[in-house]
């Protein structure tokens, strides 16, 4: 699974990085959230995830399952 | 197309400026929830209302079709910006009421002071203040909460991130305080627009000041920046660094004295709290945001012809989107109207949503916390006095307390006093330049000795 920031929805309410500091980090000037893994989500912070997804005030956050590979 | 009674049918007399909806505000927010989630009032020459968290956050989000400018010289749509009805002295309020790009250029210009990166280089700075508020009250054993702290704290700060002198607080704090809670049918209001002219003139004076020779701190980037490739005039200028003050001000004072308020009523929540600081902090804080909303809403203008959230909405009209009311919606806040610390999935509406995202909300929350955990260590039992509270007659612009007594078992004075730490602070302000941005300093302020 992959957390993804969409940066067009994303306005800087910091909840994410409060709940799972480890996965997101804010932009120093604008305080906007990306993803810090870069790619496969690790098993111990998909909880931390989930609670993110479920608290951006502009439900900017999503978790995606991987593409199967062909 | 279908005719105005029709897209009207939801109607409710709204009137959030009367203290009868301060009154009754759980039982009209859950009957417009049940009933109508948008709906059309003839209050104020007519407005829409959007109460449900689902509506609310597709109408704020919609940024295309809604407008915040506040037009005072008819240059453009003669919109009215975001205050319903329209106040007497039409002023605009800020890049709050101005649309892109402008608004964008403003908030860029601002960025770099508020993100949280920058707002955490002044939580030495915080905590001194706090610490010298406390330090007045502490060997009495009576505090008032409103007066003594929330007031003073996020007032001085805002003027240290603007570049003001840190001793003028007193000057800016009671003129904007006083503005928001003074009715103005009062007696009061006379001495209340002077106070307002007293803090205006200043402010202008120290605009002037910072024009002719730089200061580290917001006024500075704001007279020099370019907004759409020009330098705005003086009294939009002016517009901005009150939108500030007042954004600053009187929200985390707000805020601040309600939790104190509830934490005394709930003492066993408040040593919970104060226990489990570590994992309850940033949940607690996002509820008592939530549960009090200090800003209780926007007006906006539709500025095109629309249909979101399923109601149809014609260019010109005016909407009112209440964060209040839909902080307390039960699809997505189960028990709203109840105050769990621990909530998750909280994602309230009290900074705002989209482009207008309250631009302080980082100061607000820090400024808040430092404030609650220093008043936790210092004062663990204290107990508000509630024939002395006051509640702000009507909460149609700021939820907000006047006054909150409380009684506390007396402790040590720590360090010095207010006035003789602001002159500190006041030093270590310039010395450090701690107003520049976070572009020019990262570093955290340093207080010595």
């Amino acid at each position: 699974m992959r957390v993804h920031v969409d940066p067009d929805r994303c306005q800087g309410h910091t909840l994410c990085a409060m709940i799972a500091p480890d996965l997101f980090q804010l932009d120093e000037i604008d305080g906007h959230s990306t993803v810090v893994i870069d790619g496969d989500l690790p098993a111990d912070l998909e909880a931390k995830a989930a609670e993110a997804v479920r608290s951006c005030p502009e439900q900017a956050i999503s978790v995606i399952a991987e593409e199967p590979r062909a | 197309m279908i005719d105005d009674a029709e897209r009207k049918k939801n109607r409710y007399d709204f009137d959030r400026h009367t203290p009868e909806y301060r009154e009754h505000f759980g039982e009209i927010t859950a009957e417009m929830l049940g009933k109508c989630p948008v709906a059309w009032s003839e209050t104020y020459g007519g407005h829409w209302v959007a109460a449900g968290h689902d509506e609310v956050f597709a109408l704020a989000r919609s940024s295309e079709y809604l407008s915040n400018d506040h037009d005072v010289n008819n240059e453009r749509k003669g919109y009215k910006g975001i205050t319903i009805p329209t106040p007497e002295s039409e002023f605009q309020g800020g890049f709050l009421e101005m649309d892109p790009p402008e608004q964008r250029h403003y908030r860029q210009a601002l960025n770099p002071y508020l993100s949280p990166a920058a707002v955490a280089r002044w939580t030495p700075v915080v905590d001194e203040l706090v610490r010298a508020c406390l330090n007045e009250r502490i060997e009495t054993g009576a505090i008032d909460f409103v007066d003594d702290l929330a007031n003073v704290v996020p007032a001085v700060l805002t003027l240290a991130m603007l570049g003001v002198p840190l001793k003028n607080w007193s000057l800016y704090c009671e003129a904007v305080h006083a503005s928001v809670y003074t009715r103005h049918d009062s007696p009061e209001i006379a001495k209340v627009r002077q106070d307002q002219m007293t803090m205006f003139r200043d402010m202008f004076g120290q605009m002037t000041e910072i024009k002719a020779s730089p200061r580290p701190g917001m006024i500075d980037a704001l007279v020099r920046a370019q907004i759409n490739g020009k330098t705005p005039p003086d009294l939009e200028l002016l517009g901005v660094i009150a939108l500030v003050i007042g954004g600053g001000f009187d929200t985390t004072t707000a805020l601040t004295a309600h939790s104190l308020e509830w934490l005394s009523e709930h003492p066993a929540e408040r040593a919970r709290l104060s226990a489990e600081r570590g994992t309850l902090l940033d949940s607690a804080t996002e509820e008592f945001l939530r549960f009090y909303t200090p800003a209780p809403g926007d007006g906006r203008t539709i500025a095109a012809d629309c249909v979101i959230a399923g109601t149809e909405f014609k260019e010109g009209e005016r909407l009112w989107l209440s964060w209040a009311m839909s902080n307390r919606d039960p699809s997505v806040f189960p028990n709203p109207n109840e105050i769990d610390l621990a909530r998750t999935g909280n994602r309230h509406h009290s900074f705002g949503l989209g482009i207008h995202r309250c631009i302080g909300s980082n100061v607000a929350r820090m400024v808040f916390k430092r404030m609650l955990t220093e008043v936790l260590d210092r004062m663990p039992d204290f107990a508000c006095d509630p024939a002395g509270a006051v509640h702000y007659e009507t909460i149609g612009v700021i939820q907000g307390m006047q006054h909150l007594p409380a009684s506390f078992t007396p402790g040590p004075r720590i360090g010095d006093g207010l006035d003789e730490t602001i002159a500190r602070l006041q030093v270590i302000c310039d010395e450090q330049r701690l107003a520049e941005p976070v572009t020019v300093r990262k570093d955290s302020a340093r207080i010595s000795g």
